[in-house]
């Protein structure tokens, strides 16, 4: 069920390179949230923009749920702003969640905006006891923050070398697939549209199974603008909320999509 | 207070919310009491399905937004059957927004519906959506041709029937004293404007179909000034609408001659918000000792 919750901002985390974690108390939203929803949140009462910013959210834990974010626009820089105490209203728990992660090895696949709903599986797949792969891509090792340890299955990659992995989120992908059964596996992506077109399209010539999870503007983020759509690959049945059958919104038939269920990440 | 009689429907209050920007209704009852609304209009129905259009459809802008949805829609047989049963459970009124290529869409798709007996209260016509080239736009920008369709939807229903009317036209005076002598209940204006957006990086169009609808405060004033011009230009009611985001939006619209208001873009910010200005205008009328807001209507005075 969509909720309206007014959160209010208990801390914020400078945890990268212009990237920050906030931590808002949103009960309604903590208790019923799963990993890989995401909430459309109004910076401001007051600023004159038309639309809120839909975010994944990174954790939903003890009545508190986080999002990360890079700054790059207005609506990041309120974020940024957001005092202890500041009152922050949000809509959700929006779209589709992760799942089918427990019954093979997963690799868990983020980089630049998409760490937050990757962090949120990575962090429950822990509490579940459940084995992993994490590979999380970057620019520069500014924008990391966590250890690069492929001894633990962990590895971090930069485009310019400066932390783990010198090139992209593919090369450690090969590597963790080296010996393994491509049945057993599947991945879980979310980051910038040329990363995730690179691991939709290298899991289909593989057969891999692979869900990712898209980004896109919205105006509403509940089915109602019809604003946020990604072409099918094969037309699907009418959904309530989509009209039709050839494109289908990333807000509710999304934001994860099958590889083999979309045309591209590009969207 | 703000509630309102027009035609022989009573609306609770003058705050509707317009179409397109609020589905079917359904989608936002977890949040909000949506029987607390004026009125919705529901987004456009066509005679037959429409997938519309190709990504990207819409684009932020200051004070606004484009939009070019492309009217994708389930088609009016599977309007009847999928969402007219939740409408009919409401208890706000509810007006089904049509739109058509030709006269005969229009016409079969309000019949469809008529037999269907569902509860709404009436129609929206849309002759006025910038974003299909077939997109009716050829009957709002000619009187005679919004004249024509008018007379012929007034005799197949006696429910409300009201004119969407476009900015995008020479003179709205023309348009809408065609929808007066076609037999029209009421008009509304005013339809988004004809837009465009770039974005500097990819140096593409920032919408797929190049052109789009601008909404949003920043449309305000232009559709403040085609409702004061309609208003001076007909007998009618009108309903006014374009970029409403406050009580004293809704105000001046009042002032400027229209008779109820619908809220658009700002529904997307704030789902609740016609609920929220409508206790708003009561506080307003309260504070004024005004009886009704509709005191109000095309109160405006000149310098």
């Amino acid at each position: 069920m969509i909720l309206n919750e007014l959160a209010i901002v208990e801390s914020t985390e400078n945890i990268a390179a212009n990237t920050f974690q906030t931590f808002l108390k949103s009960p309604k939203l903590a208790a019923s949230m799963k990993p890989g929803q995401f909430i459309n949140i109004l910076p401001s009462e007051n600023w004159d923009k038309m639309m809120r910013r839909p975010m994944s959210v990174a954790s939903q834990k003890d009545g508190v749920i986080s999002i990360i974010y890079k700054v790059v626009g207005q609506g990041t820089q309120l974020m940024q702003n957001w005092s202890v105490g500041d009152t922050v209203d949000l809509i959700g728990p929006l779209g589709n969640y992760w799942d089918g992660y427990t019954d093979k090895l997963s690799i868990l696949i983020g980089g630049g905006v998409g760490i937050a709903p990757i962090l949120n599986l990575t962090n429950h797949l822990d509490d579940l006891g459940e084995n992993k792969v994490l590979i999380m891509g970057a620019r520069n090792s500014s924008e990391h923050f966590i250890e690069h340890n492929p001894e633990y299955g962990i590895y971090m990659t930069t485009d310019d070398g400066s932390l783990g992995i010198h090139g992209n989120v593919l090369d450690p992908l090969k590597l963790a697939l080296e010996n393994i059964d491509f049945q057993n596996v599947k991945i879980f992506a979310c980051g910038p549209p040329a990363m995730m077109e690179a691991v939709r399209q290298f899991s289909i010539r593989q057969n891999i199974e692979c869900d990712l999870a898209l980004e896109t503007l919205m105006a509403c983020g509940f089915g109602i603008c019809q604003g946020c759509t990604v072409e099918f690959e094969k037309k699907q049945e009418i959904r309530e909320h989509t009209y039709r059958n050839r494109y289908g919104l990333v807000c509710m038939d999304g934001p994860i999509f099958e590889s083999k269920e979309i045309k591209s990440c590009h969207l | 207070m703000s509630s309102i009689k027009f035609g022989n429907v009573n609306f609770s209050s003058s705050i509707l919310v317009a179409s397109g920007t609020y589905g079917y209704g359904h989608e936002t009852a977890s949040m909000i009491d949506v029987n607390g609304i004026g009125g919705i209009v529901t987004k456009s129905v066509t005679r037959h399905p429409r997938e519309g259009n190709p990504p990207p459809r819409i684009a932020e802008t200051s004070s606004g937004m484009l939009n070019s949805i492309g009217l994708a829609n389930v088609g009016v047989e599977e309007y009847c059957k999928s969402k007219l049963p939740y409408l009919n459970e409401l208890n706000t009124k509810i007006i089904i927004n049509i739109a058509g290529t030709a006269v005969e869409d229009y016409v079969e798709t309000l019949q469809i519906l008529e037999a269907a007996g569902g509860k709404h209260v009436g129609y929206e016509i849309n002759i006025s959506c910038p974003n299909v080239k077939e997109g009716g736009m050829s009957f709002g920008v000619s009187a005679q041709m919004t004249e024509s369709l008018t007379a012929e939807l007034r005799k197949c229903t006696s429910k409300l029937l009201i004119m969407k009317l476009s900015p995008n036209v020479t003179s709205i005076e023309d348009i809408a004293l065609g929808a007066e002598n076609g037999g029209a209940d009421a008009v509304s204006a005013i339809n988004t404007l004809v837009g465009m957006g770039i974005d500097i990086k990819t140096r593409k169009m920032k919408i797929n179909t190049t052109f789009a609808g601008l909404s949003g405060p920043a449309i305000k004033p232009v559709a403040l000034a085609n409702v004061y011009k309609v208003f001076k230009a007909v007998k009618i009611p009108i309903i006014g609408l374009g970029g409403i985001s406050c009580v004293e939006d809704v105000i001046e619209f009042i002032l400027a001659g229209a008779d109820l208001v619908q809220i658009g873009t700002l529904n997307y910010r704030e789902p609740g918000i016609s609920i929220r200005l409508a206790q708003e205008l009561d506080q307003y009328c309260k504070d004024h000792n005004l009886s009704s807001i509709h005191d109000l209507k095309g109160l405006v005075e000149h310098h």
